[in-house]
């Protein structure tokens, strides 16, 4: 009887429901480098890093408390505490031959460790360690893989063309890939080996080819008819889209990953182009304007059960299907008749702008963990490549350079 | 002749049962300790939790036409109030303040109140509060209503959700606290009845919690919120 009694007064209790807490980055740390000069080499990386993440929030080392000469490991909690600190990030490097670096990760609120890795690379691959312990924070907060390790393809402009680059995922580093004909959208096998684009450089329109990262190899993949154009490559890397006019009309493509046995798509009267793959491989979104005006559509990676997706605007192109899953990035022309960058849910269709008032924004590419979205803006006056978060936040810019950048690409994670 | 067996003399004391009085005495007793422990808490019991009134403030402008592509949603305008000067010519903390739910719903009464005023004079006649808005049409309020949702507003405004945890696990997040709440609104203490299993989701509303400033709960509700307490269940 008392048990009951207690049950019912348990259950009169009120209750209140709370949801719709504020979403702050995390107030971290970077302690002072110690050991050797490469330290403050790797700190630098590592604060850029977790600046551009949107994840963090670097607190400013002029508030820092705790003296300079706080050891790795003999932390007074006490004074990051008093400066707001949740996360504390202490490291040390060693330079010889190579650099080896022992780098930790504290909560200062429960005083404890909660990561420690020892890291070495080459002198002149410093930046390597930064971006090896980014990504394992971010993985040992989020349980998603980090991305600072990643790389990106993009189109470098200059007076004499345009030319397929690589570069680190914060845009340190390019590297040309092919030279400066008129090369274009660029898009990684899974792999991360060879990179597909569209070229004009056989003189007879554009058509499909592939180079090797590594060797900069070029082969041809898609030369015939009178244009083949941007490849995208299914998650399992043995067959790839593209668009091609092989027979009369403009339209979506399947083929084995060298070239053989190709297959139609779709068949309308409209054009259609840009096909991107689900991250499952079973559905493709692709552009059509079947209905009069470019929108996003999706089908069956056999071509079938074609529905449309978006209804909203009337130029929506260059769709990017999200490696989550829920979101397809489009851009689209607005009533102001500039481009801007979208993304439209594929279970309810709904449209969520993330660029507006600044510029021109286009081709948008997807970071291998759903968490950003790499694309073009013209809003510094140059068209530079530049990240944002899934939902519009945290706008950096990725690349400078001297003439301009468009048609990002962003590479696989590395392999293990 | 036969002779019995021995019988121990644990055997040979037989088994009385219970009286069925006694174990009749013993059961009301127990229920007549339980009545006098719970029978006052029972008839004491605060009126049924109604859920707060969540409300949205709509931007003011036209429609936007459903054929084209959505704006981004305005930011929150800024707080009115200037930073004042503290004596001694220094500028007071820039720390902004982010005006809670009911702070805007205020505003926003104020205002439409202050145009009200100027388009109709109201009925002097009307039963209200001092405190009531023009626009209002009870004649009271609940007690109830306007305390839990002050509880709400109170630790919403502290409930800070850290961003390193990604989005999908907030979407499955949930964690279930019990808080005890004393006469001066102080929280007595709480209980993590169900841990989220995140363990910053846990500690961002264990902070949310510890730096609420809650207003004193009104007279029939204090006995009840300090003893029984209030579930509080969060999501990010």
């Amino acid at each position: 009887m008392m048990i009951l009694l207690a049950i019912l007064l348990a259950a009169d209790r009120p209750v209140i429901d709370l949801s719709g807490g504020r979403i702050q980055a995390y107030p971290l740390a970077l302690a002072r480098p110690l050991g050797a000069q490469e330290t403050a080499a790797v700190q630098s990386v590592l604060q850029a890093d977790f600046d551009r993440s949107g994840i963090f929030k670097l607190l400013d080392p002029a508030s820092f408390l705790a003296p300079a000469s706080e050891g790795l490991t003999q932390i007074d909690y006490s004074k990051w505490m008093a400066i707001g600190a949740q996360g504390l990030v202490k490291m040390s490097c060693e330079a010889a031959a190579e650099v080896k670096c022992d780098l930790r990760l504290y909560d200062v609120p429960r005083a404890q460790e909660l990561l420690h890795g020892s890291y070495s690379a080459p002198r002149a691959g410093v930046r390597q360690i930064a971006h090896r312990f980014g990504d394992d924070v971010v993985k040992f907060f989020t349980q998603e893989p980090g991305v600072f390790q990643t790389r990106m393809a993009y189109v470098r402009e200059s007076e004499s063309g345009k030319q397929i680059v690589v570069a680190d995922s914060d845009g340190f580093g390019p590297q040309a890939l092919t030279g400066a004909s008129i090369n274009l959208l660029p898009s990684w096998a899974p792999d991360g080996k060879t990179i597909a684009f569209t070229s004009f450089r056989d003189g007879a329109g554009a058509h499909l080819y592939t180079v090797d990262v590594t060797s900069k190899q070029v082969r041809p993949l898609v030369t015939t008819g009178d244009f083949a154009t941007g490849a995208s490559y299914a998650p399992d890397g043995l067959r790839f889209l593209f668009s091609s006019s092989l027979e009369d009309n403009t339209d979506v493509y399947l083929s084995q990953n060298d070239g053989s046995g190709r297959r139609r798509l779709t068949d309308s009267r409209g054009i259609d182009i840009s096909g991107a793959w689900s991250p499952d491989a079973k559905r493709i979104a692709f552009i059509s304007d079947r209905a009069g005006t470019p929108q996003i559509y999706t089908m069956a990676a056999d071509g079938s059960d074609v529905r449309r997706l978006t209804f909203q605007g009337n130029y929506n192109q260059e769709p990017a299907w999200s490696p989550k899953g829920d979101l397809i990035a489009f851009s689209g022309r607005d009533e102001h008749r500039i481009f801007d960058l979208y993304t439209v849910n594929v279970e309810s269709g709904k449209v969520t702008r993330l660029t507006q008032n600044q510029g021109t924004n286009e081709k948008p590419s997807w970071s291998p963990n759903g968490r950003y979205v790499v694309f073009s803006s013209t809003r510094g006056g140059k068209r530079q490549l530049w990240m944002t978060a899934f939902d519009g936040s945290n706008q950096r810019q990725i690349t400078s350079e001297h003439v301009g950048a468009s048609d990002p690409a962003w590479g696989p994670l590395p392999a293990k | 002749m036969s002779e019995a067996a021995p019988k121990s003399v644990l055997a040979l004391r037989e088994r009385t049962p219970l009286p069925p009085a006694l174990v009749l005495a013993i059961f009301f007793h127990l229920v007549i300790f339980a009545a006098a422990f719970y029978l006052p808490r029972l008839l004491d019991r605060p009126p049924p939790m109604r859920k707060p009134i969540i409300a949205k403030l709509v931007a003011l402008g036209k429609p936007r036409d459903k054929s084209l592509l959505p704006r981004k949603e305005s930011p929150p305008p800024a707080a009115a109030a200037a930073p004042v000067a503290a004596p001694g010519g220094k500028a007071a903390p820039s720390t902004a303040h982010v005006p809670t739910r009911r702070e805007l719903m205020e505003r926003a009464l104020a205002h439409a109140a202050g145009r009200a005023a100027s388009e109709e004079k109201p009925d002097e006649e009307r039963a209200g509060q001092k405190t009531g808005s023009p626009q209002g049409t009870a004649e009271s309020s609940e007690a109830g209503d306007v305390y839990f949702t002050a509880v709400h507003d109170a630790i919403l405004e502290n409930y800070v959700v850290p961003s390193v945890i990604s989005e999908r696990e907030r979407l499955y997040l949930s964690a279930t606290v019990l808080a005890y709440i004393g006469g001066d609104g102080r929280i007595l203490r709480h209980d993590l009845q169900k841990k989220s299993g995140n363990p910053f989701f846990d500690q961002a509303l264990e902070t949310a919690i510890r730096r609420a400033k809650l207003p004193p709960p009104p007279p029939e509700l204090a006995r009840s919120l300090r003893d029984n307490g209030v579930v509080l269940n969060f999501k990010p």
